[in-house]
C-alpha cells in the first residue's frame, strides 16, 4: 500500500525541489518503487536534478491535465537515464515532470485546470506503477493543487528555513494539515546556519507545531555551487548535508 | 670638511634647516666610523657621550630578556639618527647598537656638539623646535587615543574604518613612525577585540521562534473559509481511504 509523500515550504527557496529529489532517490535506493510529480507548474524545477531539460522533455503533467496524454505517458524513468547517477541505474523511480515552456506554463495558470483530474492522475499512477511512495514536489504557499497534495498525502513533510516568516507561514500549513486529517506530518529545517543553537531551535520547533523535526539540513555552499545539476546526497555521501538528509529518510521509510 | 659631509648632513632632520656656518662647523667635528657586520657600535648601559649619523648600512637597535638573549627591538637605515637621547639627558644608552650591514657612520661627541651649541644658537633653536614639535605630536596622538580607547570601551568600534595613518613624509624608526606603528597596532587590536565578540556572539546565537496567533488565525480562516475547501476536507479522508482500499 502506497504512501502519498507531499512536500511543501510556505515561501520559496528553501531548497524544496532539491531536498525532494535527494530524498526520493534515497527512498529508491532502499529498493522502494518511487515516483515523483512535480505540481509546482508555476516554476518547476525539480527535472533538472534528473538531467531532464527542454530539448530532452518528454510528455508533461501540463499534456496530461490538457488531455494530451495519459499519466502513465508521463512518466520518465530515472533509472533507464542515471548516466549521472550510476547508483540509480536500473531503480524503480520514475519523474513525472511539469512543462518548463513559457507558453505551457502561462496557459495553464490563465485557464487553469481540473483539480480532479490531477487527483485522478496522482490515484493512477500511484496503483499503475505500485508505487510504495509518491513524492509530490509542491508549488509554495497554499493554491488548490497544493491543498489537494496536503488533503491526499499520508504524509507531509514542511520544510522551512530557520527564519521568522517562516515560521510563521508554516503554523499556517501545520495548521491546515491538521485540518484536513493528514495522518503524519514532518517538519525539515534547510539552510540553517551553523552558529545556531540547533537542540534550541529544534525544541522551539517541534514545541511550536507539535511535531517531529526529522532533519537540520545545514546552509550547504557546495549545493549551492552546484547549480540543481544533479543529486548532492548521492555524489557526497559523507557531507554534513547529506548526513541529516539520511536521517529524513530514514523517517520517511518509518511512515509504512 | 667636505662639501659631500654637509651634504650628507643637510639630508638627516635635524640638521635639514641650520644655516650653512652651523653645518660647516658640525662637519668639521665629525668623525667618519666605518663597521662590518655584527660589529657592536655600543652595549646597552654604556655611557651615552656621542650621537651617530648613519650613512650607508643598516643597524639593529637591541636589548635582552631575562635569560641574557637578544631581542631585536627595531632596525635602523641609512639617513637617521641614532643615540641623540642619551647626547642630551646623559643617561645610559637605552639599547644597543649592532650592525646588521656593513655601515658608515658620522659621530659626533658630546663636547664638540655643545661647543657648536653654544656658539650657534641657531641649533640650539633648531633643537628645541625638533623636540617641541615632536612633543606636540606625541600629544596629538596621545589624545587621539584616550579618546579611541573611550569609545571602544563603550562598545563604539568605529575607529576602525574612522582612524587615518599619516603616511606621508614619516620616516622609517622615527619618532613619529612609532607613535604611526602604535595606532596600527591600536586599531589591530580594536578589529581583534570585535571579531572575538562576534564569534562569541554566533557561538551562542539562539532563535526566537515567535508566531503572531490573530495573523495565524486569519491566514488560516482565509483559506479554509472557501467552498473548494470545505469540499476538500469533504473529500480528503475518503480519498485516502478509497486508495487504501485498492492497495
Amino acid at each position: 500500500m502506497g504512501q502519498i509523500v507531499s512536500i511543501h515550504s510556505f515561501r520559496g527557496g528553501t531548497g524544496k525541489s532539491n531536498v525532494t529529489a535527494n530524498l526520493a532517490a534515497q527512498v529508491a535506493l532502499a529498493d522502494k518503487r518511487v515516483g515523483i510529480v512535480d505540481t509546482d507548474i508555476q516554476s518547476p524545477g525539480i527535472h533538472a536534478l534528473f538531467g531532464l531539460d527542454e530539448n530532452n522533455m518528454g510528455n508533461t503533467l501540463n499534456d496530461f491535465l490538457h488531455d494530451k496524454c495519459t499519466i502513465r505517458e508521463v512518466a520518465f524513468p530515472v533509472g533507464d537515464n542515471a548516466d549521472h547517477h550510476l547508483q540509480l541505474a536500473g531503480k524503480p523511480l520514475w519523474l513525472f515532470p511539469a512543462s518548463i515552456r513559457g507558453r505551457e506554463i502561462s496557459k495553464i495558470l490563465r485557464e487553469g485546470f481540473d483539480v480532479n483530474l490531477l487527483n485522478t492522475g496522482l490515484q493512477t499512477l500511484m496503483s499503475e506503477f505500485e508505487l510504495d511512495y509518491l513524492f509530490i514536489d509542491t508549488h509554495p504557499g497554499l493554491n488548490e493543487e497544493t491543498l489537494l497534495s496536503i488533503a491526499i498525502s499520508d504524509l507531509l513533510i514542511v520544510i522551512l528555513r530557520p527564519d521568522q516568516q517562516d515560521f510563521q507561514g508554516t503554523a499556517v500549513t501545520v495548521d491546515i494539515a491538521r485540518s484536513l486529517d493528514v495522518p503524519n506530518l514532518q517538519l525539515i529545517v534547510n539552510k540553517a546556519i551553523p552558529n545556531h543553537d540547533i537542540d534550541d531551535l529544534r525544541r522551539q520547533i517541534e514545541e511550536a507545531y507539535n511535531a517531529p523535526l526529522t532533519g537540520i539540513l545545514p546552509l550547504n555552499f557546495e549545493l549551492a555551487d552546484n547549480g540543481s545539476r544533479n543529486l548532492f546526497a548521492l555524489n557526497n555521501p559523507g557531507h554534513e548535508w547529506s548526513q541529516e538528509l539520511y536521517k529524513v529518510t530514514e523517517a520517511i521509510l518509518s511512515v509504512a | 670638511m667636505s662639501q659631500d659631509t654637509i651634504a650628507r648632513l643637510k639630508k638627516i632632520n635635524w640638521f635639514a634647516d641650520l644655516p650653512e656656518n652651523v653645518l660647516v662647523a658640525l662637519a668639521g667635528k665629525v668623525i667618519v666610523r666605518n663597521l662590518d657586520e655584527d660589529e657592536i657600535l655600543f652595549n646597552k648601559g654604556d655611557v651615552g657621550d656621542s650621537l651617530f649619523v648613519i650613512l650607508e648600512g643598516r643597524v639593529k637597535v637591541v636589548t635582552n630578556d631575562e635569560d641574557g638573549n637578544e631581542i631585536a627591538l627595531n632596525k635602523v637605515s641609512a639617513g637617521e639618527i641614532i643615540g641623540e637621547m642619551s647626547l642630551l639627558d646623559h643617561r645610559p644608552r637605552s639599547a644597543g647598537i649592532v650592525v646588521l650591514e656593513r655601515a658608515s657612520m658620522l659621530e659626533l661627541k658630546r663636547e664638540d656638539f655643545m661647543e657648536i651649541l653654544i656658539g650657534h644658537p641657531d641649533l640650539t633653536l633648531a633643537i628645541i623646535r625638533n623636540l617641541t614639535s615632536r612633543l606636540r605630536q606625541n600629544t596629538t596622538y596621545i589624545e587621539q587615543i584616550t579618546d579611541m580607547s573611550r569609545r571602544v570601551a563603550l562598545g563604539d568600534y568605529s575607529v576602525i574604518t574612522e582612524s587615518r595613518i599619516r603616511q606621508t613624509q614619516i620616516e622609517k624608526g622615527s619618532e613619529q613612525d612609532k607613535v604611526n606603528q602604535l595606532m596600527v597596532e591600536f586599531v589591530a587590536m580594536v578589529r581583534g577585540i570585535r571579531e572575538r565578540e562576534a564569534d562569541l556572539r554566533n557561538q551562542v546565537q539562539k532563535l526566537t521562534l515567535q508566531i503572531d496567533a490573530g495573523r495565524r488565525k486569519r491566514d488560516f480562516d482565509e483559506i479554509a473559509g472557501t467552498e473548494f475547501y470545505a469540499d476538500l476536507k469533504k473529500r480528503a479522508q475518503e480519498l485516502r481511504t478509497q486508495r487504501k482500499d485498492k492497495g
